[in-house]
């Protein structure tokens, strides 16, 4: 099987298969990045779209030296954040930069740890998942991609730090903070 | 070490990120401080409900997609089965093509070549009469096509492949016979 850089080189000389596969075996992890990013289906297919876009536009600067990965999620980073400024100037409630102040804490909606998880689980989850995906949008852009990154999808520090142009030390702090806020507004719900 | 402080290790450590020092000291303080074990417990759920955070993808993203950068030539467009087709058209027209003069070649022309006499120029009459079917159906063929066709002749022909005497000195020593 060819890696990533190898069907960029192909797809650089005209390959279209090359980026065929390249697409099958990235899109889900593009759009899944861009909805964790933006909190929205709509937003994060245009988005991913974007992404992908960029990528093809993008193919003749690649090196293959850097991890095929690591220079997608800059492009992916990038441009969610673009969609969110955009969105922003445009005046609507995209809280970029929010400390969640204003948020609604989960309330006392009892939790199961995953070792209890019985009959409720599915509606809990479903609970869970909703409150989840409104504190991460809570959360300021930076912390929520270095948390993104790295929890979702699969990024080392050291890679998450490459993507967002900071130090691993900056990294453990973010995803730290990150924590911290998500876990307050989800007190309610996961204990 | 106070639990405010060792909070960020112990994020790094759910991670698998700590370094082995920061380790070594997270796993003391967690053995004895249950409310930094509910913390790492709470911290491992939050990376479980972030896995689950997923989007979905539309039916015709590809396409859309794809459209998109074919429209930006950023792709190049797939050759349509016609394309195609005619392309490796090609083949089986020209052995028709080979076939048809060897069928409507005069029968004098093919026994001159079945009496050993291939390597001899054939009469003027009969090159005529070879050549007008030959350069019709040539003349639509490519260069590419017209090669084939020639190798199809010669695999009509066994004799063809007889090659001329040839000193098999020359073949080795092509120089030094030059220089002779």
């Amino acid at each position: 099987m060819k890696s990533d850089a190898e069907l960029m080189a192909l797809y650089r000389k005209g390959s279209r298969n090359a980026f065929e596969e390249l697409f099958a075996r990235h899109h889900r992890k593009v759009i899944h990045f861009c909805y964790r990013m933006t909190g929205d289906h709509a937003r994060a297919e245009e988005a991913a779209q974007e992404v992908f876009l960029r990528i093809a536009r993008a193919a003749s600067t690649y090196q293959p030296t850097a991890r095929f990965t690591t220079w997608m999620y800059t492009i992916a980073r990038r441009t969610t954040l673009n969609f969110l400024r955009d969105e922003k100037e445009e005046g609507e409630k995209v809280p970029i930069h929010a400390t969640g102040e204003e948020g609604d804490p989960a309330e006392g909606f009892p939790l199961p740890g995953p070792a209890d998880w019985g009959p409720e689980q599915v509606a809990w989850e479903g609970e869970l998942q909703a409150r989840f995906a409104e504190a991460l949008q809570r959360l300021p852009e930076v912390n929520r991609a270095a948390f993104v990154l790295n929890r979702g999808e699969g990024l080392s520090y050291e890679e998450v730090a490459t993507v967002l142009g900071i130090t691993v030390q900056a990294v453990k702090s973010r995803i730290f903070r990150a924590r911290e806020t998500l876990l307050e507004e989800l007190s309610g719900l996961i204990k | 070490m106070e639990c405010k402080e060792i909070r960020e290790m112990i994020s790094a450590y759910v991670d698998g990120e700590a370094l082995p020092d920061e380790a070594r000291q997270v796993e003391e303080h967690l053995g004895t401080c249950a409310e930094c074990r509910s913390a790492e417990k709470r911290m491992r759920m939050l990376g479980m409900a972030v896995t689950r955070t997923e989007g979905t993808v539309p039916p015709d993203f590809r396409e859309n997609l794809f459209a998109r950068m074919e429209e930006e030539e950023l792709l190049p467009k797939r050759r349509s089965i016609f394309a195609f087709s005619v392309r490796w058209a090609a083949i089986p027209l020209a052995a028709a093509a080979a076939l048809a003069l060897y069928v409507l070649s005069p029968p004098g022309v093919r026994e001159g070549t079945d009496s050993g006499k291939a390597l001899a120029p054939p009469p003027a009459s009969v090159s005529v009469q070879k050549s007008t079917p030959v350069a019709a159906a040539r003349e639509e063929l490519s260069p590419e096509d017209r090669e084939i066709v020639a190798y199809l002749e010669v695999l009509e022909d066994p004799d063809l492949f007889e090659e001329p005497p040839v000193d098999e000195m020359e073949i080795f020593v092509p120089s030094a016979k030059q220089r002779g």
